[in-house]
Order: structure tokens, then sequence, then C-alpha cells
């Protein structure tokens, strides 16, 4: 056998992948000519084998299994000699790697790089209606669009994107050389890439792409072609991978801290993936049952959602919903640590009532358990559960409103800088505040049934993910740019995009809450004429909207490729990260620092959050301003 | 990314500074208990479909249109699943006193134990009678022993895996983390069935 085919990579991935398939038509071929079905080739019964197995030959390949291969078997492991780590050139990025830092840089690059394609998908919807009738596309492709920008977008984005920055930037802040299990990691990773094609590849399938929306309800995907299952399966394996994420910050988390860091003394963003881990690990496999249940209803004839057979179609409502109203929170609660961070640095001042910020972060966990048949109150469903629902619906916005008030108390009277990070995090504030606000709305009986699957739906959940989560997102990511690259963006094109996007989001969705009350359908190709005039104006702003993250795109792609060098500490940030030169060092620290106070105490005369044994020269580049230490202040 | 590369160049080619432990917890022992976390909640998501099927549309169970469930057979293989993790448990105990022979046979015995308890499960299937598209009954029947059965099959492999390196020696009385975390799985296994059980023969 050549050695490319030996060792673990491409090469070997590919040969397993072909292998992989023709495993798949063997045990099909197989199980059908035992069991005595005719035809005894079924393509459908095929492919769905390959979706679930191919994947695992295709990793297997890849080497990601190899060291618990070789434990398995009982031969000796390679001892660990850390040349895995690190990037030795862009190639690298594209192989497994144990080190955080690539695996982060990994997460986030391709994160966005579906945010583009959904943001595509985005801009096909909004072109196809931008006027009333039939544009580009027929009215079951639009539905397999929209399921699929939804899907790509929440699964592959916003979910992936924020275990990538934590990934990078979390075990510096706790102090800790890496991640807990970092070859699980490096899984965890490379799971995400095979949700992503099975996703994409949908379109592929006889019958078009899966077209039940994200939430995919039964019985419709029970019935809908097999495109869906590339939706059932493929949420399989992107929830793999945020469990396996989850459970890895949890124990790195818990047991990894630099000697001194109490929990109290953690970084918020430490906290918020915390909180986030927790409501994966706990709901997650939620999600995947309710994935399993229409897996076995169309692959093996069961009856989970067959009324006539006994079964219970709001059954997969509500086991759907324990995971997604949590997975809301899950979108959320990282945003919510980037914020913290952001607002704390360039407003100079400790976070107002940190330890209420961990607290509220704790109480919106528990609480996220409790809602979830807010999205059911015109499924039918029993009508006593509703009150309940409302009403704890309503309590979870307390603790997100103690959150905003301590943000707004942590501006008071701060020295603010309105660079790019800064204008995002306060964009977010703005932002969020109004899709909280209609959330809350939308947690009363009647307004729901009023708007209920209408464009007012839409406005909120656009206000939530995007005016919130996308803003913490572009927040994040110009915060720790310099960090992740160790060069600096544009600031002029920062701004730009910042400004531009702030205004086209607000003139895309702003005007479908009034649409949405007027009662236009959500979800529908084709419209009444009557909602022709805004509907263009949305469509317009809404190329806007994608044309302003072409500039994004730009202004990153040309920085990392020459932009200026940054220094160590450009922000004069307290917390451990930003203590290491940029980008880090390949074991992130010489030696592990010692952490002697809280991370926000700025402004507070000779506050020290952590002290380095060998504090290693600032790394300065010419013509930048030296940065100043943290004693400074 | 060239900055990256860069930097790789000059790093020191010493390993990585030893982690701080700010837990008594092991990270192995943490993570395996977090996993059986998720995985309680996925026997979660089935038992609601079991609950929503039975107690909320209020259908008949079994006894059901002809079709019985062998509790007795069911109630033998429980025994046969409980009594491996009995002996897990002496290879455990045998492991941490560095009782070689204990811990071999103690892990063999486990593994076959387990194996029978599959394969009777199996053949249940096999006579019972009917199948999971006769009715959601059956669905939920299988749904939920099927879902065990695929944990008994991974908690096997886990065995299996030790047994082979406790047969190659690879076990010291410091050393046994490798017995403990995959035992560990297999009492949860174990304490499902219990679950599971009650539920579908008993109650």
């Amino acid at each position: 056998m050549p050695a490319a085919v030996r060792h673990a990579g491409w090469t070997r991935a590919t040969t397993f992948t072909v292998l992989g398939i023709a495993f798949s038509y063997a045990l099909s071929l197989g199980a059908r000519a035992g069991l005595g079905y005719d035809p005894v080739l079924d393509g459908e019964a095929v492919l769905q084998i390959s979706l679930v197995t191919v994947p695992f030959f295709f990793l297997v390949g890849l080497g990601l299994f190899d060291y618990w291969g070789y434990y398995m078997s009982g031969r000796p492991t390679r001892p660990e000699d850390h040349s895995g780590h690190g990037a030795k050139s862009w190639k690298s990025y594209l192989y497994p790697n144990t080190d955080h830092k690539v695996i982060g840089i990994q997460y986030t690059v391709l994160s966005f790089f579906f945010l583009f394609v959904g943001g595509l998908f985005a801009m096909l919807i909004r072109a196809e209606l931008a006027q009333p009738g039939r544009q580009f596309i027929d009215a079951n492709t639009y539905n397999g669009v929209f399921s699929v920008h939804a899907s790509i977008l929440i699964f592959l984005f916003i979910i992936p994107v924020f275990a990538g920055l934590a990934n990078f930037v979390l075990p510096l802040m706790i102090g800790a050389p890496d991640m807990a299990f970092p070859r699980l990691n490096a899984l965890s990773f490379w799971l995400l890439p095979i949700a992503g094609v099975m996703m994409l590849g949908s379109f592929f399938a006889p019958g078009g792409s899966f077209a039940s929306g994200w939430t995919a309800y039964a019985p419709l995907s029970d019935s809908a072609p097999i495109g869906q299952v590339f939706f059932t399966i493929g949420v399989q394996f992107a929830g793999a991978s945020s469990i396996a994420t989850a459970l890895n910050f949890l124990v790195t988390i818990i047991t990894m801290r630099a000697p001194g860091m109490s929990f109290f003394r953690m970084p918020l963003l430490v906290w918020a993936n915390f909180s986030t881990s927790l409501l994966v690990v706990i709901a997650t496999p939620f999600v995947a049952a309710s994935q399993f249940f229409v897996l076995l209803d169309r692959a093996l004839g069961f009856n989970f959602f067959d009324h006539g057979q006994g079964g219970d179609v709001l059954m997969y409502q509500h086991v759907f919903w324990f995971y997604s109203h949590p997975a809301v929170y899950i979108m959320m609660l990282p945003g919510f640590g980037i914020i913290s961070e952001v607002l704390a640095v360039k407003s100079r001042k400790p976070i107002f009532g940190y330890r209420m910020m961990a607290f509220s972060l704790l109480a919106i966990v528990a609480l996220g358990f409790t809602v979830w048949a807010h999205h059911m109150f015109v499924s039918g469903m029993q009508n006593w559960i509703r009150v309940p629902m409302m009403i704890t619906t309503a309590i979870i916005a307390v603790p997100t409103g103690i959150k905003i008030f301590s943000w707004l108390a942590t501006l008071w009277r701060g020295v603010l800088r309105l660079d790019t990070p800064m204008l995002f995090a306060l964009g977010f504030l703005t932002m969020f505040t109004l899709g909280g606000i209609s959330g809350v709305m939308l947690a009363m009986i009647p307004i729901t049934i009023h708007v209920s699957d209408t464009y007012f739906i839409v406005a909120h959940i656009h206000y939530v993910l995007f005016g919130g989560s996308l803003f913490t997102i572009f927040a994040g990511v110009y915060y720790w740019f310099p960090k992740m690259t160790g060069r600096m963006y544009d600031e002029r094109l920062g701004k730009l995009h910042f400004w531009l996007t702030f205004i086209f989001f607000n003139a895309t969705f702003a005007p479908m809450h009034l649409i949405g009350l007027d009662g236009m359908p959500r979800r529908v190709a084709d419209y009444a004429d009557k909602y022709a005039g805004w509907n263009l104006a949305i469509s317009l702003a809404s190329f806007g909207l994608g044309l302003s993250t072409l500039i994004f795109a730009y202004n990153i792609i040309a920085s990392w490729r020459g932009g200026p060098r940054a220094v160590g500490n450009p922000w004069r940030g307290l917390t451990l990260e930003w203590q290491v030169s940029s980008p880090p060092p390949v074991f992130n620290f010489d030696a592990i620092p010692t952490v002697v106070g809280g991370p926000y105490e700025y402004g507070v005369p000779g506050a020290v959050h952590g002290v380095f044994a060998d504090q290693p020269p600032p790394v300065v580049a010419a013509g930048a301003p030296a940065a100043k230490t943290p004693t400074d202040e | 990314m060239e900055a990256a590369a860069i930097h790789a160049e000059h790093a020191h080619h010493h390993g990585p500074p030893e982690a701080n432990r700010s837990s008594r917890v092991e990270p192995q022992l943490l993570g395996m208990l977090l996993f059986i976390i998720s995985e309680v909640m996925v026997f979660g998501a089935f038992f609601t479909a079991y609950f929503f099927i039975r107690v909320v549309n209020g259908d008949q169970w079994f006894p059901f249109n002809g079709d019985e469930l062998p509790k007795l057979v069911a109630g033998v293989n429980t025994a046969i699943l409980l009594s491996s993790s009995l002996t897990l448990h002496w290879a455990q105990t045998s492991a941490k006193n560095g009782n070689r022979f204990g811990l071999k046979a103690g892990m063999l015995t486990t593994f076959l134990l387990g194996f029978t308890f599959l394969f009777i499960q199996i053949n249940e299937y096999i006579h019972i009678g009917f199948a999971p598209h006769d009715h959601a009954q059956g669905s939920i029947f299988y749904g939920l022993t099927g879902l065990h059965g695929e944990h008994v099959f991974i908690g096997l492999t886990l065995l299996a895996i030790v047994t082979v390196r406790a047969f190659r020696g690879h076990f010291t009385p410091e050393h046994h983390g490798g017995v403990e975390i995959p035992g560990i799985y297999w009492h949860f296994v174990d304490v499902m069935w219990i679950v599971v059980y009650t539920t579908i023969y008993i109650v």
C-alpha cells in the first residue's frame, strides 16, 4: 500500500470515503437480500446508510481516531511530542490539529464561510420576495432555500462560531496551556464540515432539499422527499460536535484554572461559556432524539408520529422545543460574555454588578428549561400549559434585564472609546433590547395568537439573532482579531462596516414588524399585492446589508495578509489572554500565571489581575504605540 | 496566518507548562459524568415519547392487541445484567489491590454477562411477535429497549478494550483509571436498564 494511503491525511480520507460508500452498498444489498425485500437495490436505503456511516469512514481516514485506535487495540500509544501544536503554514489548518488556537481559527473561519453561504440564501429569498408573484424560484425551491438558510446559520454559524472564539480565547483567559481533551476538541471541529456538506448537499437529492423549515415539524418531515434525511442526519453531527465541545469547555473550566482564579475571578466570557455548555450538555440530546424519531419513522417504519397508529405529532414539538428554546440561549449567552469583555475594556470601568452578571447567566440556564411551550401556543396543545409558560417566559426577561442594566451602568461615566468592537457592542445593546421587547410581547398569549406565523416573528428572530448574536460575533471578531492573527484590522473600514450594517439591518428588519402585524405570512413564496411596497424596500435594504458584509470580508482578509503587526495588548486589557504576545506563543505560557485579583478592575489604582513569574517583553511593532502594562492604569 | 507561522518557527521546543489543577476531580472522571448526563437526557427524550403515547394519549399498554411482553425472560435478563455490575466491581477492586487474576477474571465475566444480556435481548425481539411498525406501542417498546441495547453495545465495546488491556497487563494499582472510567459507564447502563425494565415491562 502506498504511504499516502497508509498515513493519516486527505488521501487516506478519500480512500476511506470510497470504502464507506462501498460498505453502505454492501450492507444495504446484503440486508435487503437476506430479508427478502424487492427490489434488492434501493437508492434511498443506500443513501440513508451512507449518510450515517461514510462520515465515520472519512474521519478514520483523516486520522482522528488513530490515537484511540492504538489505545483500544491495547498497543502502546505514541507519547505526545507536542509536534502537533501550532500552525506551520496555512496548510496546517486543513489537517486535524490538537492545538486549541489552531482549532479556534479553523472553527471561526469555517463558520464564517457558512455565514456567507447562508447570507447568499438570504439574498435569494429577498430577490424572490422583491415583488409579488414568481421571480426566480418556484415555491418548493423557496421552501428549501429558507429551510437551508436557517439551518446553516443556526447549526453551522452561530453555535460553532461562539465555540470557535471561545476555543481560542478561553484557555488563555483561565491560564491553561490547552483544552482538557485536545483530541476530542479536534474531533468536534471535524464533525462540522460533515454537517455542512450534508445540509448543502441536500439540494442535489431527488425531490430537492429539505423544505420543512429548520424546525422540521413532524409529520411533514416524516413524509417529505429524501432531502429531509440530509437535515435529520446532518443535525446529529452538528449536535454531537457541540456536545463534545461543551463537555470539553466544562472540564477545562472546572479543572484547569490558573492558581488563584476562583470562580468569581473568572472573566464573564468564561462564565458565559460555562453556562452555555451546561445548556448544551443537558438540552442538545433532545434535538438528537427528535431527529432519531423522524429517522426511525422514515427508515424503519416506526409510528412515533403516525396518529392513526397511536403516535403523537405534538410530541415532536415538545421534544424539539425542549432543546430549541434553550438553543436560543446557546446562541446568545456566549455573546453576552463577549459584550461584557468589550464594554469593560472600552469604557475603562469595572463591570457593574459582576456577581449578578454571573448569577443572571445561571438563572437564564435554569429558566431556559421552563419556557419551551411558548413556541406552541397555537399548536393545539392542552390550554392549561399556556399560562404557566407565558409567566415563565415573562420572568426570563428579568435576568436578561439585569444584564442590560448592568451594562448600561458599566458605561455610565466611563471613558468610552468608540472603535469598531465598541460600536458593535453598543449596536448590540440597542438592537437586542428591541428584539427582547418584541420577545416579551410574543410571550403574551393573545399577541402570539394574532401574529403567529407572520413576519412579526421573522422580525423578532432577526433582531435577536442578527442584531443580537451576530453583532456580538462581529464585536468579538474585531476585538480578538489582533490576538488571533497578530495583525491589526483597518479601523476606518471597520467603522464603515458597522454603520452600513446598523443602518441596513434596521431598514431590512424594522418594517417586517409592521407588515407582520398587518398579517403577511412567513415561509410563503408569494404574498398579497398590498405588501408589495414594503417588500421592495426591504429587499433593497437587504442587498445593502449583504454588500456591507463584503467590506468585513475584505477588511479581515487584507488585514490578515498585510495589516500592521499587533502589539500584545492593544486594548490595555487586564484579562490573561492580553498579557501574552499576539499571536500567543505555541504553548500559551512559559509558566502558568497566578491570579491575584478580579478581571475588570479598570480605573482602580494598583489593581492587578494576573502575575507572571517571568513577564516576557511585549512584542512591539514599529510605528505602533507601546502597550501600557496594566499597572499603569 | 503568516504571523502565526513565523511565530511557530521561533517557538521554544520544550513542551507546554503543566496545567494547574484547580479541582480535585479527575478530568476524565468529570468528562464521563457530564457525558452520562447527556446520555440520561437522550433517554429522557425517549421517555417523553413514551409518556405522550401512554399517558397523554391514554393509549392502552401491553398486553394489547394480543401482543404481550415476556416479563419473566426480561426479568432473568435483568438479573444477568445486574450481576455483571457486581463482577465489574470485583474487577475494579482487584485492579486497585493489584490482584491481576481478579482483574482479568472479573473483566472477562462482566463482558460475557453483558454479551449474554444482548444475545437474549435480540432473541426476545425475534420471538416477541410484533414489529415496530405495527403500532406506536411497538415503536416505543423497540425504541427504548433498542436505545438501551445500543448503549449495552457501546458499553461492551469499552469493556472489550479494558479486558484486552487487562490481559496485556496495562493496569497497575497506581494507574487503573482505564478500568474505573469505562466502569462508571457500565454501571450507568445497568441503572438505566432498571428504569427501562420497570417502566416498559412492569408498570
